[in-house]
């Protein structure tokens, strides 16, 4: 099975007929339906959050059969993330599109699983520690984009189980997490 | 939505506080890995230098790595400083969720108390004596109806019981005629293996023996066999 890099590959990254957009309804289906598997899971085990249209990825090309995907294949297995809600288009041109192998909400819920698993309810911790700390090593918040987890936790803030807040203007950004 | 107000927790100065520490923590380890970083390379540089064999310019490298050190110590000192302070924040609050916790529970216990006056324990117990012994008086005139008689009865019963009793803890007892020799070396201790005498007559005297003159001799073991069961027979209850 090949790699990409610690990744392991399906079977069908390397069958060429993949690489072209299937006209038959049903080929078609389950055709994206694996495209948009492999790039959650490839996006979630490399913490790509991003994927940028104009920008080539491992995921997209497989040189050994010398195929790869086009660039209206990979829009179509896009959309279909978008649609599906693990994916949010980032500018209008469709150029960039943020990747949520777990949706917005899925990410708060795994933010709060944390902070009760781990004793952190009534405690604060700086924005930047949940994403690069000691603490988070391990899980799936490490490393997460800045972005989603903002709006994670301002998910959480809406539902009241966070605050955000500024300390001094030196500060980082604050959450405290209510029990 | 003015709910979130309420729901959301709330950020006090302490909050504050560590959210300024925790901050600052992460910005002296940074610090300490570009310290880290340019020591490295100072070190790198002067090796360079002294193969290129232009030694002022790797005493400078050298001099520039040594300050750098230097300040290194001097961030990993103010980090244990604000790591220390944290903790210290940590236990200040712990202690004092601890505090509020056994205050709250001594104000219930107080206010659990209040509600028992002891006044009116006191006199609740008062009055159930004194219920008791208004019931004990009726019990006693109720229980003298039974005839005095029958009190008479019972007690001689009673006795009877005792005695019965006490009878079986001695050994048998032997009858009036405690003249055999063999009673005679009967010790005054209850020793039912040793040779006692015993007499078929059925007699509710308790006369023992009287006490032996000479050094009791223990009777020959055929001797003990026959008058162990004699002595069961006569350990069946007396008639009154």
């Amino acid at each position: 099975m090949q790699k990409l890099g610690d990744f392991k590959v399906p079977h069908f990254f390397n069958y060429p007929p993949y690489y072209t957009l299937q006209p038959v309804k049903e080929t078609r289906e389950k055709q994206v339906q694996l495209w948009k598997e492999l790039i959650l899971d490839y996006c979630r085990n490399q913490k790509i959050f991003v994927i940028g249209l104009e920008e080539d990825y491992p995921l997209f090309s497989n040189p050994v059969i010398e195929r790869s995907l086009s660039h209206e294949a990979r829009k179509v297995f896009l959309n279909a993330l978008v649609a599906e809600g693990h994916a949010e288009w980032m500018d209008k041109s469709h150029k960039k599109c943020l990747i949520l192998w777990l949706r917005i909400q899925d990410w708060a819920a795994y933010i709060l699983n944390f902070v009760k698993e781990n004793g952190f309810e009534d405690s604060v911790m700086t924005v930047e520690d949940i994403r690069s700390g000691i603490e988070t090593r391990g899980t799936e918040l490490a490393g997460i984009d800045r972005g989603v987890l903002m709006r994670a936790l301002r998910l959480l803030e809406q539902k009241g189980k966070a605050a955000i807040f500024k300390g001094t203007s030196a500060d980082d950004e604050g959450v405290k997490f209510s029990a | 939505m003015g709910n979130i107000f309420v729901k959301k927790p709330k950020i006090t100065d302490v909050d504050r506080a560590i959210l300024s520490l925790k901050t600052q923590r992460r910005k002296l380890a940074r610090h300490q890995q570009q310290l880290d970083a340019v020591i490295e390379a100072e070190k790198q540089a002067a090796r360079d230098l002294i193969r290129e064999k232009r030694k002022d310019r790797a005493l400078l490298a050298l001099k520039k790595k040594k300050t750098q050190e230097e300040l290194l110590k001097q961030v990993d000192a103010w980090l244990i400083n604000v790591e220390q302070q944290l903790a210290d924040i940590e236990l200040a609050s712990k202690q004092k969720a601890v505090f509020e916790s056994l205050k709250a529970g001594n104000n219930a216990i107080k206010a659990i108390q209040s509600e028992i006056n002891l006044e009116d324990v006191r006199k609740l117990m008062d009055d159930t004596e004194e219920a008791k012994a208004y019931q004990d008086e009726i019990n006693a005139i109720l229980g003298e109806r039974l005839s005095a008689e029958d009190e008479e009865d019972v007690l001689a019963e009673f006795e009877n019981l005792e005695s019965e009793i006490t009878l079986q803890s001695l050994p048998a007892v032997p009858a009036s005629s405690v003249l055999s020799t063999e009673a005679a070396r009967k010790t005054p201790k209850v020793q039912p293996e040793a040779g006692l005498q015993v007499e078929d007559k059925e007699d509710e005297v308790l006369e023992l023996p009287e006490v032996p003159t000479t050094t009791p001799v223990p009777a020959t073991s055929d001797d003990i066999s026959t008058k162990a069961t004699r002595i069961k027979v006569l350990e069946e209850p007396l008639p009154a």
